[in-house]
């Protein structure tokens, strides 16, 4: 369903109905009025000023000094006038040059910061399966990108559109005072209006279709500078590959080009003659006739008003144009504000249970669960029941692909199951709210990932109190990483990574995994999930690992999923997976016993051990 | 230390006028080359540009003038007449120019530009990515040179229109009078000289927040990337990084506060003031002129505009001569990194086959980590700190492979295997000590032919977003290559999975940029990977850990498979799981980059050193149990 609502080049669906233009709008204002009403206030007000200030410096004094030299004022009165217009000039210029140096790029980053916290809250909100749809994900990488930018500029728009509108009704009660009939030539560029339309829908269709050519040509380029494609692209002849899809895409994007530049360029030229020819030069025609044909003697111009008329009629329709442009403008802000605001709208699919999750743990049984990747045409897991029993150690295991790293995800509510349900002490684990339902796991994925934070953070996950140096340094000792972070010259205050620090420590794959595996050590949440805990470890490591965590989860549930099954035999119960569902349960010696698939596996590990004879040993 | 380095490095744009010209030149002409229809237009496009502003003044005047003076009004027709059609031509070409050439040639430039880039990219040592801050840079000229290139391009097009066109205002202000001409230079001179100084204020402005601004672009990817999605949801690790993005914010406003006063003295009070001040009084001067009678009135209103117009253009022309300076500094890194020479390098491109590979007393350390060796600029190496001996990845190794070994490479984590790979494939080069392959000095081949006798499986293998076909082949896939990729993936056990896809060995891999493709779980990609060195015939093959991420079952089928497969090739096995290993002829194991015991698993198992002590270890869990099971 959230495919279909991606916006294709040339569907129709391009125009927001008015309401929601205006809405989505008057939601950029107001993020920016709760960011900084000060900002908004300033920013707008002083467009009224702007346009005040332009129009009687421009054609007002050129008339004021012109028509006084004529009539013959007295020359202190015009320098008087003109003096008076510089200081006053001069004055909001000085006022407002401390606004805009000092005052507000600090309010700008306070829009920005409301903005981007609001959008990363929602982030972290939206389920896991968002993800996985490249329609809403697509949506949601552009709302991250432009939510900022195009909120700024509504404000910029509606600021335009003020200083517009003042020099619009000043420049034509002065052009309606010289001549009603030089209006019409003003309010021509209306009409241009359907060209702009027009050539936006052509802009953005553009824009619309670029976007997988330009993912294209990204990701050819992240192949050839990224540390972690550099071995491969050394060897063998993928980046010649890469070069001609490179290539490719520069070739759809030609014709990208000529489908909708080529209406770009033809409606822009219909509205740039209308203007500059027929509105402004036609004004121009009109107004030299009225002076030189018809004569001021005969009611026709002067030749001070016609000079204002060159002027203001330019001023006039230009404004007009950008009014036009300005409305068109807001439409499109609308536009993309909508990819925002439906990504902020979003309601998680997996949503907060009214109840709060038991603080001790306890029985999570499974019953019937199925699933469904989004967009599947099979089942990821079915059929799966069993019970966990608070305190139990659970051993999953199975070959690739059969679901065991899914369930996981299902057990943390990262999904919600299609068919079936799981629940806590009886109750189906969607009756709690996520957070404190989440609260009770430990966990550590398969592809786990450290932050760019110091070591204490990396392992607490949240922030740092009082006495948790000690709670972290034992937790590292378990997980075997204490060796490695005991060298660093700051201990736990390292920052790892060396994103933005350059002083950053980078950890091997091994120790990431030790460090990852320190979060569980120093969590006392009931539930534990290891999702292939020992990959990246070395035998003495993943041994020691292994003995620690047995200890240091004495009294918590534990599922861990394994390959090297030597680590099944510590747990309570082994819980085997084949294509989506559990085929084998039991402890290690009842699964030898029946003597099925896991047998199987479990000999074929051992034999390379411990010589070909195991198999027929028994 | 990397302190004052990096303090040196950015304290540099200092240049001389003659390299900015120069570099900056370099670039165009770079341009001229790739796209030369690109260039030509441009300078077409700008002298229209500067013609038509031009234009529109002098209509001004000269129409204003025959109104007033009450000239015949054909005259004026025909005035306002030439100007409409110039309009007319003008725009069309403009149109045309902007929204079907030009997006064309940036795009062509940009590929053209990207395309050297990229080659210049895989021939540069591996190493240079382990720098830091080669790396930054090299990122840099990947990221932003092209915009640059476009930007250096752009700025002197508008230079152009706007010379032409102020050469021509001034020439009339020169002609009405000679003094408003004069006034109005001397106050481009003030502006000059405060966009100098702002220039200086606002480099120290964007270094001072630098760093803040790559921890913020750091935060945001956390939240846009999936890879961090899961880790955001379980725990409290976005309260930590709003946290940052917090204190962040709020050292940038402070910083953003600082600067905001200078700007304010610089723009605000000296350019805004004396700006103003010449305006006002510029317009006071001439309404003495006007009042005495030495202007008409039709001049007087041409002045006017022509006086408002000049200073706007030549503000912009001062804000794009100034950055000329920094685009010099830019181009500066990019010619610096094309013209970097990697060390990795040798002449011979004839490899003979393969015989035997000896390693003699290799000792190798990752010193450029801490101490970058391939900064760009010579001058800002420092030598590697005393204690860097400690820090050898390996150190005195010496081993002969002959052809059909296949030998096991073991240890612990940290142990140095893996980079023993990195120097028998010539990603590295030995510190000390020389790799020798049938005899010779592996330094005097060709890398990359170097490297096409060998076939790896990288620990940290990539699936590319292409065809399984492509990522078997590693590269270019023709048709003839079909069976030749399904016994490779045949031999890697991928069959399972293939025989699920419908468009089998065209299925494209990934959903980068193709909704349809397929994301491979972490066993079946590794699948992939190992095919790689079954599809071609390499004489060496090497597998760097190629089970970790395989099941049980799939681990046994493959080492069955790699047996099986590789036939009379050299394999070498790198793990620390050593029940993969045991198959193989010769164990060498490694100890903090030592070489420390060597001989077959038999032979290690009765010398009971560390081998034994690990393989034991490692067998008791499958020894109890199994016992018990009995």
């Amino acid at each position: 369903m959230k495919g279909k609502r991606e916006r294709k080049p040339g569907e129709k669906k391009k125009k927001l109905p008015l309401g929601r233009t205006l809405s989505n709008n008057l939601f950029a204002l107001r993020c920016i009025w709760q960011a900084s009403p000060l900002y908004l206030i300033v920013y707008l007000g002083s467009s009224f000023v702007y346009g005040a200030l332009d129009f009687l410096s421009e054609s007002y004094m050129l008339r004021r000094v012109v028509n006084g030299v004529e009539t013959g004022e007295p020359t202190e009165d015009i320098i008087r006038f003109v003096v008076i217009l510089g200081v006053v000039n001069i004055v909001i210029s000085i006022t407002l040059g401390w606004f805009w140096n000092v005052i507000s790029p600090g309010k700008q980053r306070r829009v920005s910061a409301y903005v981007e916290k609001m959008l990363f809250r929602q982030a972290a909100k939206v389920e896991l399966g968002c993800y996985e749809n490249p329609a809403f994900y697509d949506k949601y990488v552009r709302a991250m990108d432009e939510a900022y930018n195009r909120i700024t500029r509504v404000m910029k728009t509606l600021d335009d559109l003020i200083a517009r509108v003042i020099a619009l009704s000043a420049n034509s009660v002065l052009l309606f005072i010289i001549d009603p009939w030089l209006i019409l030539f003003g309010l021509f560029p209306l009409l241009l209006g359907f060209f702009r339309r027009l050539e936006n829908i052509a802009t953005h269709d553009l824009e619309t279709a670029r976007k997988p050519v330009n993912r294209r040509a990204e990701y050819v380029k992240r192949t050839f500078y990224l540390n972690e494609y550099a071995k491969e692209m050394r060897i063998g002849g993928m980046w010649g590959n890469m070069l001609r899809d490179l290539r490719a895409a520069y070739r759809e994007y030609r014709s990208l080009v000529y489908k909708y530049g080529a209406k770009q360029a033809i409606y822009g030229y219909i509205q740039r003659v209308g203007l500059d020819v027929v509105t402004i030069l036609g004004a121009t025609l009109y107004a030299v006739w009225r002076c030189m044909v018809i004569g001021p003697e005969n009611g026709g111009m002067l030749v001070g008003d016609c000079i204002v008329v060159l002027t203001s009629i330019g001023t006039i329709s230009y404004c007009l144009n950008n009014l036009i442009q300005n409305f068109a403008e807001f439409g499109e802000h609308a536009l993309f504000l909508e990819d925002v605001r439906f990504f902020l709208d979003y309601q998680p699919a997996i949503k907060d249970g009214p109840d709060t999750a038991p603080e001790g743990g306890g029985d999570v049984t499974v019953e019937n669960l199925a699933f469904r990747y989004e967009g599947a045409e099979t089942d990821t897991l079915h059929d799966v029941s069993f019970t966990w029993h608070k305190g139990e150690r659970l051993a999953l295991v199975g070959s690739n692909g059969s679901g065991k790293t899914t369930l996981v995800k299902l057990l943390l509510r990262l999904y919600d199951p299609s068919e079936g349900r799981v629940t806590l002490n009886g109750e189906d684990i969607r009756s709690f709210t996520l957070d404190s339902y989440r609260d009770g796991f430990s966990t550590v994925f398969q592809d786990f990932k450290m932050f760019s934070l110091n070591v204490k953070e990396n392992v607490l996950l949240r922030p740092a109190r009082e006495g948790d140096d000690e709670l972290v340094e034992n937790a590292l000792k378990e997980s075997g990483a204490w060796n490695k972070i005991s060298t660093f010259e700051k201990g736990l205050d390292t920052i790892l990574t060396r994103e933005f620090d350059d002083k950053g420590e980078n950890l091997s794959i091994g120790e990431q995994q030790k460090l990852s595996l320190a979060r569980v050590f120093a969590d006392r949440s009931p539930f534990v999930l290891l999702d292939e805990p020992s990959s990246a470890l070395d035998p003495i490591a993943e041994y020691t690992m292994f003995e620690n965590m047995m200890r240091a989860t004495k009294g918590r549930s534990v599922i861990f999923i394994s390959h090297r099954l030597s680590s099944a035999v510590l747990a309570d119960r082994v819980l085997l997976m084949d294509h989506g569902t559990i085929t084998e349960i039991g402890t290690h010696a009842e699964l030898m016993k029946q003597n099925g698939k896991y047998a199987a596996m479990f000999r074929r590990q051992a034999e390379n051990y411990l010589g070909s004879g195991v198999s027929e040993h028994e | 230390m990397s302190k004052s380095r990096d303090d040196r490095r950015e304290q540099k744009p200092k240049q001389k006028l003659s390299s900015v010209f120069r570099n900056n030149l370099y670039m165009l002409g770079r341009i001229a080359r790739y796209t030369p229809a690109y260039f030509v237009l441009l300078l077409v496009e700008a002298l229209i540009m500067g013609a038509l502003d031009s234009a529109a003044a002098l209509f001004n005047f000269n129409l204003l003038n025959a109104v007033d003076e009450g000239t015949d009004f054909g005259y004026a027709v025909r005035i306002i007449a030439l100007m409409a059609a110039f309009y007319l031509a003008a725009f069309a070409f403009q149109r045309w120019y902007h929204f079907i050439r030009l997006p064309l040639m940036r795009q062509k430039l940009h590929l053209r530009m990207h395309e050297e880039l990229f080659i210049k990219a895989r021939s540069m040592d591996l190493a240079c990515f382990d720098d830091p801050a080669f790396y930054n840079d090299f990122v840099w000229a990947m990221n932003e040179s092209d915009t640059r290139a476009v930007e250096v391009l752009e700025d002197t097009g508008a230079l152009i229109t706007r010379v032409a066109a102020s050469v021509t205002m001034f020439s009339l202000l020169f002609t009405i009078d000679p003094v408003i001409a004069i006034i109005l230079f001397a106050s481009t001179v003030v502006t000059i000289v405060c966009n100098l100084i702002g220039n200086k204020v606002s480099f120290l402005h964007e270094k001072e927040n630098n760093p803040r601004w790559r921890k913020r672009s750091y935060i945001n990817r956390v939240y846009h990337l999936s890879d961090y999605s899961k880790e955001l949801r379980i725990r409290h690790a976005d309260e930590l990084l709003m946290a940052e993005y917090d204190r962040n914010t709020e050292e940038i406003i402070r910083t953003d506060r600082k600067f905001g006063i200078r700007y304010f003295f610089l723009y605000g009070l000296a350019w805004g003031m004396v700006g103003q001040i010449v305006s006002y009084g510029l317009t006071l001067y001439m309404i003495l002129l006007l009042t005495k009678g030495e202007i008409e009135v039709g001049g007087f209103a041409a002045t006017i505009s022509v006086v408002w117009s000049i200073r706007w253009m030549l503000t912009d022309l001062v804000e794009r001569l100034t950055k000329y300076r920094k685009h010099s500094l830019y181009i500066e890194k990019y010619l610096e990194f094309l013209r970097f020479e990697p060390r990795v390098t040798g002449s011979v491109t004839d490899v003979p086959p393969f015989e035997s590979l000896e390693l003699r007393d290799v000792s190798f350390s990752y010193v450029f980590a801490d101490h970058p060796q391939y900064a760009f600029h010579e001058a800002d190496y420092e030598p590697p700190a005393q204690e860097s001996g400690g820090k050898d990845a390996l150190r005195h190794v010496s081993l002969t492979i002959r052809k059909g070994d296949k030998i096991a490479i073991v240890g612990y984590n940290g142990a140095g295997k893996t980079t023993l790979i990195k120097l028998l494939m010539r990603m590295y080069d030995p510190t000390d000590g020389v790799i020798l392959y049938n005899g010779t000095d592996i330094r005097t081949f060709d890398p990359e032919a170097y490297r096409a006798r060998i076939g790896t499986v990288f620990q940290d293998y990539k699936i590319f977003a292409a065809s399984i076909a492509e990522n078997v082949m590693n590269g270019p896939y023709t048709d003839a290559d079909e069976q030749r990729v399904l016994d490779a993936l045949v031999a890697a056990d991928f069959t399972d999975k293939l025989d699920t896809l419908e468009e089998g060995i065209q299925t494209h891999l990934t959903r980068e940029f193709n909704e349809k493709g397929v994301n491979l779980s972490g066993g079946e990609a590794q699948k992939i990977a190992i095919s790689r060195v079954f599809a071609r015939d390499y004489p060496i093959v090497i597998m760097d850990e190629p089970s970790s991420a395989l099941d049980p079952l799939a681990e046994y089928n493959l080492n069955r498979s790699i047996l099986q497969n590789t036939g009379g090739r050299t394999v070498i096995f790198i793990s620390h799981r050593l029940s993969t290993t045991r198959i193989a002829d010769t164990i060498y194991m490694f100890d903090t980059g030592r070489l420390i015991e060597q001989g077959s698993h038999d032979e290690l198992l009765v010398r009971d050193g560390k081998y034994a002590e690990m393989f034991r270890l490692q067998a008791e869990k499958y020894r109890e149990s199994v016992e018990e099971d009995v």
